[in-house]
């Protein structure tokens, strides 16, 4: 609805402006098309990439290229997608390399994607014979069929609406839920089974595919490209545009290029310091409104939208089944030894856990029970020993790869995704088990539940509180819906840390009910680290003490209590 | 002068109140123990007195003046020295130099006592501190800053790792101390060490204070409970 | 020896210490702060702007430097207390903000003297004699100079108590706070200085390239690259790493010309940026 309001009136816009803002705008949509994908990186996925004119560039030169080998032919508007394909494919391929690496996607990213669009200027200044050197490739024919700056302008028209209704979809999808959980908590989403990299290599990709089909338009619009197309003035022109806009929201980017840059072009000669006025109030911007001009607008639209939707019934849709999983089996822990920067955390550690039934950990500081958890999850890498299902061996696997498997996890600190919905906060747990990657593209998955979730909302009224952000709960409240996150997932082995942490007494029995309730509604294995006793009283049917980063003692409540070595332990010995 | 009292005092890590009005005092010369389980709040009770952590109720007071929102490095001018229980010492640098940071020439002569207690100490001062051993580099923490000689010390968790003769004679330190006026909060796992150093203990449960009283009137049993499973 | 030869090696040597200048001042905030300062080479511009008011001035060429001093070191402080400060801990933030200072300043230049390419006269013109080997005066007092400064600053950093407080802010900064150290004025006196640096550099190569608005990229792009291939906040990684790259910048230029010396460097630098982005020293 909205993009096709947007169609119109760009269509319609130049009745208004006359024929020199026509021809401005034409270019500038090209652009606002490279910032949506910008956007969709930076506010969506949450990096930065600094050389988007790169991907921009590179699909300009292909395009301009096939342009003048072929003028008039028709075919060419079937090259002209392969050209911006290029473009993705080379992003696609950029993320999947740099992304699983050490360096992430913090600031290095970031450097890297700026050194390659240098390395493209260089190439793009050099190569005479295919980019036509420092002056680039002049005298590139129009499109056929498109021959005068008002149809150019439609076309670029018809392309950034095209490119905005794409996003918006990915946005709404469970895909972009995906993107803006990574960017709060990538460690969480992996934790769910989703590996992290490759949602942002994907995010990467479709901002490279944007910014590649504005490179390949540009070409025939503009008749000349030079390698300032890929320069890196062009990338910072971005960079400021998509902040200036806003980055977090579909429109802000395209907003912020309009503004901001064709306002530029003229305000330039007229007004003096524009420039730097403009590079002023990006900084204040980043210092001060990361929601950028769009922001003044949202309270506005998001009030409409609410308004809109509220009169539309939202059914939920009952999640499928579990698809892949491993049989309700022991989990065994093998002479595991785990040691960071030469001091072992875990000495041989050797430990089983019941297929069935809560056990509890307990410990002094240090003795090693949340690092067990991250061994199991993947997340801590075992130098010797094993981890196993059953005969199923999952040591050193990557963290997603085991979630995969069927394990559950709440972490120590509640860590929902403060910026998400409550529903999309448990959606995401049930996509984690239930959705095929490209269930990812179907909004309705947001509407998912199960009937684990309608149990517990029975228990807790706040979990119904669909719409509401997740940031807005009170430290009970989160710690209770990460643990309905935990049990959505309906694992086969749920691991709580610390379940209970910063709960008050009343809070804590209604939750101990909640993991007991569980544990026999799924017949799973439950295995909490816990340090109030009074707590592992009621809910452990087994007890394992850890020490040292290793198996103290194991049993039930009675034998610990009544065990001389673990009283040592917690009273402090004189040897 | 109290060298430091704490009254009524909350705090914690974001949303969450991990120390719940709590208050105590201790007078120059004492000794006050901070027991109980580990994750009830101990430490976070003495990052709330040394300013690491704002206070959202309560008064802490040290060296008869309110600390108020006080920075950890303005703070230790009203008088007070820390022992950190985790990253106790600068490991990137040598033994040597972890000592000679707060003396103002330079020279290790101040530390002679701590060397004929410690010897390991003095055989180690070339080695990077980082390469210590756990229990080393608590009795590096220690020797500083008992060496810093303030009016109140801080300890947190002093005796995490360190040998039982060590644990001894840091308790025959602190004594010595204790004779010469100097206040202590020491936040302790280990009841033996606790009971050769104590006047007072708190005993802490989730945040909150469940007994505080002098040794005279808490016996072993009465912290036991609270500590064991 | 073969005068050519000695001209390249001081050549190579040029290169390497100049870049090692401009490299230590973004080594220093970025080691001791974490700040990934894009606007490090917008400091060595203001530098090098200065050398150029000053020659136009018709005054003395030294006075370049306590001017450059005064005007990086100004704008470093107001910086650090406005921009960097509300920004500690969180890079990604931090490393948007410099970016963007860095076009305000870039822009600021372009307003007060233009696009265009400005020459400031060269000081001690001339050349000496070295090995049998013509060669200019200034870049040889620029090569000991540098190799001076740096020499000092390590020297100082590593023996003298004010760098031994410095070393141990920068490791344990909470333990240092308990110890009375003020945290906050270091980093503050910490960014100033990486500013200066930056400024002292851009006075010290102003006579040898054209100076405009958009001289510091290429630096701090390279000084980037030094921090990328040696490492953070290591001494050593510093001097590797600007031998690595400023060698391979200046060989490569002796050889093949500077377009393909520019090439290899980037080519490198992201090599290591993405294998090896802790750099050489790393384990892992």
């Amino acid at each position: 609805m909205a993009n096709l309001a947007t169609l119109i009136a760009l269509l319609v816009l130049p009745f208004a402006v006359g024929d020199y803002w026509t021809y401005q705008l034409g270019l500038y949509y090209l652009y606002a098309m490279v910032a949506v994908g910008l956007g969709l990186c930076w506010g969506q996925a949450g990096f930065l990439p600094l050389g988007q004119a790169m991907f921009f560039g590179i699909s300009a030169y292909l395009s301009a290229i096939l342009l003048k080998a072929m003028p008039g032919s028709y075919l060419i508007y079937l090259l002209l997608p392969l050209a911006a394909l290029v473009s993705g494919m080379l992003a696609l391929l950029i993320g999947l390399m740099v992304f699983r690496r050490d360096g992430g996607s913090g600031p290095f990213f970031s450097l890297i994607t700026l050194a390659l669009s240098m390395l493209t200027f260089q190439i793009a200044s050099n190569w005479n014979s295919v980019t036509g050197g420092f002056n680039g490739l002049a005298g590139i024919p129009g499109l056929p069929g498109i021959d005068d700056f008002r149809a150019n302008y439609h076309l670029a028209a018809v392309a950034l609406v095209l490119v905005l209704a794409l996003a918006s979809w990915l946005y709404r999808a469970p895909l972009g839920v995906l993107w803006r959980a990574i960017a709060q908590n990538e460690r969480r989403v992996a934790l769910f089974g989703f590996n992290p990299h490759h949602y942002k290599a994907l995010a990467f990709a479709v901002s490279g595919f944007f910014a590649g089909l504005a490179g390949a338009l540009y070409a025939p619009q503009q008749g000349l490209v030079s390698p300032q197309v890929v320069g890196f003035a062009f990338s910072a022109e971005l960079l400021v545009w998509t902040a200036v806009g806003g980055r977090g929201r579909l429109y802000g980017p395209v907003l912020g290029t309009l503004l901001v840059g064709s306002m530029t072009a003229e305000m330039r000669d007229n007004i003096p310091y524009w420039e730097v006025i403009m590079a002023g109030f990006f900084m204040l911007v980043v210092l001060a409104f990361p929601q950028g001009v769009v922001g003044l607008f949202t309270p506005v639209t998001d009030r409409l939208r609410r308004y809109f939707e509220s009169a539309r019934l939202r059914a939920r849709i009952e999640a499928p089944a579990r698809r892949e999983t491993i049989a309700q089996e022991p989990l065994t822990i093998e002479a595991a030894r785990v040691s960071t920067s030469g001091i072992n955390i875990l000495n041989d550690l050797t430990v089983a856990f019941p297929p069935k039934g809560v056990a509890c950990i307990i410990g002094p500081n240090g003795a090693g029970k949340t690092s067990t958890f991250n061994l199991i999850t993947g997340e801590l890498p075992a130098s010797a020993g094993s981890v196993k299902v059953g005969a199923l061996d999952i040591t050193n696997q990557a963290p997603y790869r085991v979630a995969r498997l069927g394990f559950g996890r709440k972490l120590q600190a509640p860590s929902v995704f403060p910026d998400l919905s409550i529903g999309d906060n448990l959606a995401i747990a049930l996509w984690s088990n239930g959705a095929r990657p490209l269930d990812l593209l179907r909004p309705s998955l947001r509407r998912w539940s199960s009937p684990i979730i309608g149990e517990l909302a029975a228990r807790y009224p706040f979990l119904c509180r669909e719409e509401a952000a997740a940031s807005d709960l009170s430290h009970g409240e989160r710690q209770i819906l990460e643990l309905a996150m935990a049990l959505a997932v309906q694992p086969r082995i749920l691991l709580l840390d610390e379940p209970c942490a910063g709960l008050s007494a009343d809070e804590t029995s209604r939750a101990v009910d909640v993991i007991r309730w569980a544990a026999e509604r799924l017949g799973n294995a439950v295995i909490i680290i816990e340090h109030d006793m009074a707590l592992v009283r009621k809910i452990a049917d087994r007890v394992m003490v850890f020490h040292n980063g290793a198996l103290l003692a194991e049993g039930s409540v009675a034998d610990i209590q009544a065990d001389p070595a673990v009283q040592a332990v917690y009273v402090g010995g004189q040897k | 002068m109290i060298p430091i009292s704490f009254n009524t005092v909350s705090g914690g890590y974001g949303s969450l109140n991990v120390v719940q009005d709590l208050s105590g005092e201790v007078e120059a010369g004492k000794v006050l123990c901070v027991v109980g389980r580990n994750g009830v709040g101990k430490s976070t009770l003495l990052k709330l007195l040394l300013g690491y952590l704002p206070c959202r109720s309560g008064e802490v007071t040290i060296g008869g003046r309110k600390a108020g929102s006080m920075a950890p490095e303005a703070r230790r001018g009203l008088g007070i020295s820390y022992c950190p229980q985790e990253r106790p010492v600068f490991d990137d640098l040598s033994v040597s130099d972890n000592l000679a940071l707060m003396v103002k020439d330079g020279r290790l002569d101040g530390y002679r006592r701590f060397f004929d207690l410690f010897p390991v100490l003095e055989k180690r001062l070339a080695q990077r501190a980082g390469t210590l051993s756990g229990g080393e580099k608590k009795l590096l923490s220690f020797t500083r800053g008992l060496a810093e000689h303030q009016p109140a010390v801080v300890l947190d968790e002093p005796t995490e790792g360190v040998q039982w003769e060590n644990i001894q004679r840091m308790a025959e330190m602190i004594n010595g101390r204790k004779a010469g006026g100097t206040a202590f909060i020491v936040v302790e796992q280990n009841l033996s060490f606790a009971e050769l150093i104590a006047d007072h203990y708190l005993v802490m449960d989730h945040g909150r204070c469940v007994l505080i009283g002098s040794c005279a009137e808490i016996g072993r049993a009465d912290i036991v409970k609270h500590l064991t499973v | 020896m073969d005068p050519l030869i000695v001209t390249q090696i001081l050549n190579i040597l040029f290169g390497v210490t100049t870049l090692a200048m401009i490299a230590l001042g973004l080594a220093i905030t970025f080691g001791m702060l974490g700040v990934l300062n894009l606007a490090h080479g917008e400091f060595v511009m203001m530098g090098a702007f200065c050398a150029l008011v000053v020659d136009r001035a018709g005054a003395p060429f030294v006075l370049a430097v306590p001017l450059a001093l005064l005007v990086c070191g100004g704008v470093g402080l107001m910086v650090e207390m406005l921009l960097i400060r509300p920004l500690y801990r969180r890079p990604f933030d931090t490393l948007v903000a410099t970016w963007g200072l860095s076009l305000l300043l870039r822009k600021l230049a372009e307003a007060g003297f233009g696009l265009g390419f400005n020459s400031v006269s060269v000081p001690l013109a001339g050349t000496a004699t070295l090995f049998g080997a013509d060669y200019p005066t200034y870049r040889l007092v620029l090569i000991v100079v540098c190799v001076a400064i740096i020499g000092a600053l390590f020297a100082w950093y590593g023996t003298s108590r004010a760098g031994l407080k410095i070393r141990a802010m920068v490791g344990n900064p909470d333990l240092a706070r308990a110890l009375g150290m003020p945290v906050k004025r270091l980093a503050t006196t910490t960014f100033v200085i990486g500013s200066c640096l930056a400024g002292l550099a851009g006075v010290m190569v102003a006579p040898l390239v054209p100076v405009h608005p958009y001289l510091g990229l290429d630096y701090v792009i390279k000084s980037f690259f030094v921090l990328v291939v040696g490492g953070l906040g290591s001494v050593l990684g510093v001097v590797a790493g600007t031998g690595v790259i400023g060698g391979l910048d200046s060989v490569m230029s002796a050889v093949f010309g500077s377009t393909q010396a520019y090439f290899t460097v980037l080519v490198v630098a992201i090599l290591f940026l993405w294998l090896k982005p802790r750099g050489l020293f790393s384990h892992g």
